[in-house]
């Protein structure tokens, strides 16, 4: 019992080669395939093309812009290096400048707290001499007060004129 | 059959004769292989040829395949919908570029040269095997695609604007397939068959019109197959915006 069973070997007809063109349809055919090639290639072959070039421009629209994004780069780049030393510099100068502002302004404060003290110093010798002044004043006030007061219980009419010649022999 | 007795040969028209190849109890159509293998082994050529050394500028055939596949990636995008569609990209294109081939092939190359102890070869499409075959892949694929996304909430689609769409919607299920592989399997039969009778009539310049006119609607019909694939596909992924 045959499973497979091609008839490659003939047995009803045979495999053969039909070549009647009437009967193949071979005038036609080459009419139809002819007339295809002719409008396939004018039309798909434009719009292939078209599709080309439009991939081809993009592409080189791209390459173009990516280089001069990579000019672009690259300057911006040296301009920030330039600008951050010029910071740099900038901030270094700032930084001296501050320094000495800062010691100037500590000098002078020194100098107004020293001048401050001694007039204060002046101010207190000033008002020390004139209280001890002042106390001289009343204690040699209150001496003779006191003096006065007993002057007249210790002086008499003997002593009295003791007194008297004694301040003529001064005066000669 | 038909044959006239005339004094010379002009044409024989027969439908229904096919070569037959049989394996085990199974009887093949023999002849349907032999020209899909031809219609494959020239699509494999094509993109060999095409894909061999690619560069950055697109000439000649390479140009024509990114065109091809730009344009069914357009079209699986449109209908099934960003999310999924590449999944079944390699699919629609399938389908699309093999109905393609078949129907131009069967309509431009001539088979008849080569004689066959039976039946003749033609466009592999115009079998109803074929036809068949592919939409049941096509019924399985858009199943396949809304349960392995959607689990079984896939079934919510059958009620899914009302539950009155039931019954029409299980009918479809049975339809679509039905359809699909009718459509096709008309389309490409009937064309053949009006050139040939056209041919049997008046062999030159006659059968022309109708000749340009099957490649036309056999562009369509592959282009509507995989139209509708892609459409069965999506809508079985379709995501419902509540």
């Amino acid at each position: 019992m045959t499973i497979y069973h091609f008839p490659l070997l003939g047995t009803e007809g045979t495999f053969g080669l039909n070549l009647n063109p009437f009967d193949t349809n071979l005038v036609n055919l080459t009419i139809v395939i002819g007339v295809m090639f002719w409008f396939l290639k004018g039309f798909l072959g434009e719009m292939l093309e078209r599709r080309r070039q439009v991939i081809l421009s993009s592409l080189s629209d791209a390459e173009a812009n990516l280089k001069n994004a990579t000019i672009a780069l690259e300057k911006a780049q040296t301009d920030l290096a330039e600008a951050q030393q010029r910071a740099e510099r900038i901030r270094a100068d700032g930084k001296l400048r501050a320094e000495a502002i800062r010691k100037e302004s500590e000098h002078r404060t020194i100098d107004a707290m020293a001048s401050l003290k001694e007039d204060a110093l002046a101010d207190l010798n000033a008002e020390m001499a004139r209280i001890s002044e002042q106390l001289r004043l009343q204690t040699a006030v209150q001496a003779i007060e006191k003096a006065m007061a007993t002057l007249p219980s210790k002086l008499d009419s003997k002593a009295h004129a003791q007194l008297i010649d004694q301040s003529i022999a001064n005066l000669e | 059959m038909v044959s006239l007795s005339f004094p010379f040969h002009i044409a024989e028209l027969e439908v229904g004769q096919h070569l037959y190849w049989q394996i085990g109890h199974l009887n093949l159509h023999g002849q349907v292989f032999i020209s899909s293998w031809v219609v494959i082994g020239a699509l494999l050529t094509l993109i060999v040829l095409g894909t061999r050394k690619m560069e950055r500028d697109p000439k000649g055939v390479q140009n024509l395949l990114e065109f091809l596949w730009d344009y069914i990636r357009d079209l699986a995008r449109e209908q099934i919908g960003e999310k999924a569609y590449r999944d079944w990209l390699p699919f629609i294109g399938t389908l699309f570029l093999f109905i393609f081939v078949c129907n131009w092939g069967g309509a431009l190359v001539p088979w008849k040269l080569v004689k066959l102890p039976s039946g003749e070869l033609g466009a592999p499409t115009a079998d109803i095997n074929t036809t068949v075959a592919m939409a049941l892949l096509v019924s399985l694929s858009y199943f396949y695609a809304g349960l392995s996304r959607k689990g079984l909430r896939y079934f919510e689609y059958y009620v899914e604007p009302t539950p009155i769409m039931l019954p029409f919607k299980i009918i479809e299920d049975f339809t679509k397939p039905l359809s699909l592989s009718f459509r096709l399997f008309g389309n490409i039969l009937a064309d053949e068959l009006v050139v040939g009778v056209l041919a049997f009539l008046v062999p030159v310049i006659v059968p022309l019109p109708a000749m340009f006119l099957g490649l036309f609607t056999s562009a369509i019909q592959a282009l509507i197959f995989a139209t509708l694939a892609a459409n069965y596909i999506g809508e079985a992924v379709h995501e419902e915006h509540h």
